[in-house]
């Protein structure tokens, strides 16, 4: 599959993420599928971030390591990241009087990499135009470069800066300079593959985007939450949307008070939920075992960063698994669903709220930095593919006025999930009683009441189980090699196993989006016919391997593990896939 | 006295639980138990009107000894949750109770925040100022050197000056009542349903097991109705006044209160003109047109 990478990098605030969005988006209207992963430290001004765009006519939602064209708008660049260019490839500089080492010239000769210096500040002190402006100035040489059009590019930045109309002319003049130079040394370009129609009308869209809109499909009118990285752009999406959806915002004191107000607001009857990362949600645990004994379906987010402590707090990571599934005091059933990418982070979220009502159940969406901060190109959403399901929630009169209050917490239900209404209807009331209860939730210290009530809570578990989907299989039919993975691996995975070098073995991807309760039955059948199992997680010790182990018997012993903070690299992971692949 | 005797209203039988009391015997909370239920019942509000939620502790096994709509949770964390619920659906009246140990150390966060955000909730502090359900430790309200178990030396710490505290966040009611004076207890809740923004109620009360300080009997002595005595609720400095000098005589009654601040949802840009609740508004929403930003 032909794919086209460039990279740009500077310092953090420097205005990397505005020539990677103009970029971004022109390739996508250009008819490019693109795929947007930043790195960056975690502070706000200075150290050294990076903005990388993949391309490629084909579907594509990975990074490689490598990029034909690298652009740096610093000296630390040129530094650091010499190694990071492809053979043929080029790298677009702004930084005045460099002088590169012979052997680092000897390097750029060998491996065929023009180096360009483009003279942006003496360009921008001709314009008499502010610094930023640069951006622009740096996006028109490269969108040259790739041999795009001027016009498009135009329309584009004049798009961009509706709302500041005394702006776009100097834009417009900083575009003509871009396009208009030309390196000494002659014109150079990288050539992009024929673009294709299907992806002019897709969105380009972050996972948190996609999150947000699921949310507001599914109908959730009231979000509260504490800022902590990487969970912070979902918050920001909800509250940036909060004048068009009309919906609650509430940036919280803690953790906290972001997992309580939205439990009440839930139990109240509204649709709810919270997002934070790993150390946030060990805040918010207590509150999670609480809502599993008064039996309130509430939603978290828990968008995966590398622990423990603090750990990277700006970079990725899926060791937050077990966590999720173990995590609070107490035995009761929960959901735990892991989203991949933009894709399904939209239906999987809006289908949270649905499970969280249907069983009276916590729901965690597990998330990541690589998606929460992905930029995928996205076939637009079908909201009618959302349906707003509320389960045992009694609102009608005539139904309310026969309930007893003994309904609510009824232990005789075979599938564990009884009656709910809402504080405010016109019926006998009850409490929803974190003691353990009787019936109506007064509290009670008896033995088979209690025991009673225990069952009656992990029935609804086995009934959510019963419900779930088997995980999905991608792939060749009967493989040799039977992949296992979950969350946002699930990219660069398929987009691996579409590479030429993996074409013609019998490798399949078994996909867990439902991570607790885990099914096993296909992974059980699928493992008896492959010849190799492969484990590919983002953590430390295979920690789906251990569920699945625990849930099936069978222990996956050839393991991909990655845990560096950085996601698996689209020809990473083909390096050390093939050798496994190989060998059977 | 004003138990309503016409029927159209409810009444305090609806507001009668099967359950038993646990209490001790002489303890505060059946004094608080029986005005909240005879504020509800005077307002005319019904069980299925309410939503009572209750922290965690002695005042909390209140939650299934009474009807409404009710809530215990975890301990310190009960004024978020009915925070939450009633931003959810304003049409509720929401009394949130905790005590001294949940609202001055586990959570003392929340109160602080929900006085700052002036969520329109009654907060009730049943303040004994101890650990009553866990055996008499002390609290942050517990004056210096009182021995108490966990504490056989005497308390270390300084008693937290609550009322002060309070009021240094710019609270928009302040009322103190006394588990012991039922009539006046019910008629600061009744205003503290009725007001505007987050209303915080300090109810002294007495603990007879483990407070041998501020018993019963020392507060029937020293609680005063400021009422009686002419107060203006609307001077905050002389609230403030009567509210933490308790070295001669202990101010009750509604201590302070501005109607002129607009509670959190009325604040809310996104809400302003809405006529209907968060719980109503439970429906697939439009997402295309954020559609544009994207493309």
């Amino acid at each position: 599959m032909p794919r086209v990478s460039l990279k740009i990098v500077g310092a953090s605030g420097q205005g990397i993420n505005s020539i990677g969005e103009i970029l971004a988006k022109g390739l996508k209207r250009s008819g490019y599928c693109v795929f947007g992963y930043r790195e960056y430290p975690s502070l706000i001004k200075g150290g050294h971030a990076s903005y990388q765009l993949d391309v490629s006519s084909e579907e594509i939602a990975s990074t490689e390591r490598t990029v034909n064209i690298l652009v740096t708008l610093n000296h630390h660049g040129l530094q650091k990241n010499l190694g990071d260019v492809k053979e043929g490839g080029v790298i677009v500089h702004a930084v005045q009087d460099w002088k590169f080492s012979e052997s680092e010239l000897k390097q750029l000769s060998q491996r065929k990499i023009r180096a360009i210096f483009l003279p942006v500040d003496t360009i921008l002190e001709k314009l008499k135009a502010k610094a930023i402006l640069g951006n622009v100035l740096i996006s028109a040489f490269v969108w040259a470069l790739l041999g795009r059009d001027k016009e498009s590019l135009k329309a584009l930045v004049a798009e961009r800066f509706k709302k500041k109309p005394q702006l776009v002319e100097a834009n417009m003049q900083c575009i003509e300079e871009g396009f208009g130079f030309t390196d000494p040394a002659g014109a150079v370009s990288i050539a992009l593959p024929p673009p294709q129609d299907r992806w002019k009308k897709c969105l380009l869209i972050t996972g948190s985007h996609a999150l947000g809109l699921g949310a507001v499909a599914a109908g959730v009118r009231f979000f509260a939450g504490y800022p902590m990285t990487p969970s912070t752009p979902l918050l920001t999406a909800m509250a940036d949307m909060q004048n068009e959806t009309g919906m609650a915002i509430k940036q919280a004191e803690d953790e906290i008070t972001a997992a309580q107000m939205v439990s009440g607001a839930m139990y109240a009857g509204t649709r709810a939920f919270t997002t934070t990362s790993g150390g946030g949600f060990d805040l918010m645990s207590e509150t999670l075992s609480m809502n599993g004994i008064i039996e309130n379906p509430v939603v978290f987010v828990v968008a995966q960063r590398p622990g423990p402590g603090t750990g990277l707090p700006t970079w990725t990571a899926q060791a937050d698994l077990l966590m999720t599934v173990y995590t609070a005091h107490g035995e009761f059933p929960r959901a735990v669903i892991g989203v991949s990418g933009s894709a399904d982070a939209f239906p999987l979220f809006a289908g949270a709220f649905n499970l969280a009502e249907e069983y009276q159940i916590p729901v965690i969406v597990l998330t990541d930095k690589q998606l929460m901060e992905g930029l995928y190109t996205q076939e637009p959403f079908d909201p009618s593919a959302v349906s707003i399901r509320r389960g045992a929630l009694v609102t009608d009169p005539a139904k309310l006025a026969k309930l007893s209050a003994n309904d609510r917490y009824d232990p005789a239900t075979k599938s564990g999930v009884s009656q709910r209404w809402l504080p405010g209807s016109e019926a006998q009331t009850f409490c929803a009683q974190a003691d353990e209860h009787r019936p109506d939730g007064s509290s009670t210290e008896d033995a088979a009441v209690s025991q009673a009530q225990i069952s009656k809570r992990l029935r609804k578990g086995d009934a959510l189980k019963a419900a779930l989907p088997e995980p999905e299989f991608f792939g060749s039919k009967q493989p040799d090699i039977l992949l296992i993975g979950w969350g946002s691996t699930k990219t660069v995975i398929l987009d691996a196993l579409r590479d030429e070098q993996l074409q013609g073995k019998k490798v399949g991807y078994l996909h867990y989006s439902y991570l607790w309760p885990l099914k096993t039955d296909t992974f059980v059948k699928l493992s008896k016919s492959a010849k190799k199992i492969v484990l590919v997680e983002g953590n430390a010790q295979g920690q789906l391997g251990s569920l699945l182990r625990q849930e099936s018997g069978i222990e996956i012993r050839e393991k991909i593990l990655k845990f560096d903070g950085r996601p698996f690299f689209y020809d990473e992971l083909i390096e050390r896939l093939l050798p496994i692949v190989s060998k059977s | 006295m004003s138990i309503p005797l016409d029927s159209s209203g409810p009444q305090m039988k609806d507001y009668a639980s099967s359950q038993m009391c646990t209490w001790c015997d002489a303890c505060g909370d059946y004094g608080i138990w029986t005005a909240i239920k005879k504020a509800l019942v005077e307002l005319k509000i019904h069980p299925w009107q309410a939503l009572l939620c209750f922290d965690v502790g002695c005042h909390g096994n209140m939650a299934d000894k009474l009807n409404g709509y009710r809530f215990h949770g975890l301990h310190g964390r009960v004024i978020p949750f009915a925070a939450g619920a009633k931003i959810a659906n304003r049409t509720l009246p929401v009394i949130a109770v905790g005590g001294d140990g949940a609202s001055f150390s586990e959570g003392v966060g929340h109160l602080v925040h929900a006085i700052r955000s002036n969520y329109p909730i009654v907060f009730i502090l049943h303040n004994n100022a101890n650990y009553g359900l866990t055996t008499g430790q002390a609290s942050a309200l517990t004056p210096k050197g009182q021995k108490m178990n966990v504490s056989p030396n005497g308390i270390p710490e300084r008693m937290l000056p609550s009322m002060d505290f309070v009021f240094s966040l710019q609270p928009t009611f302040v009322a103190r009542g006394f588990s012991g004076d039922i009539p006046q207890l019910t008629g600061i809740l009744k205003e503290a349903i009725a007001h505007r923004g987050f209303a915080f109620v300090d109810v002294l009360q007495s603990c007879p097991t483990y407070n041998h300080f501020a018993t019963h009997d020392y507060l029937l002595e020293h609680c005063y109705d400021v009422g009686k005595e002419g107060h203006d609720a609307k001077n905050f400095e002389k609230a403030r006044q009567l509210a933490v000098d308790t070295s001669q005589r202990i101010a009750t009654g509604v201590l302070y209160r501005d109607e002129d601040v607009p509670d959190f949802c009325e604040e809310l840009v996104p809400r302003k003109g809405k006529t209907t609740e968060l719980i109503e508004e439970v429906q697939s929403a439009d997402i295309t047109r954020f559609y544009p930003e994207f493309i």
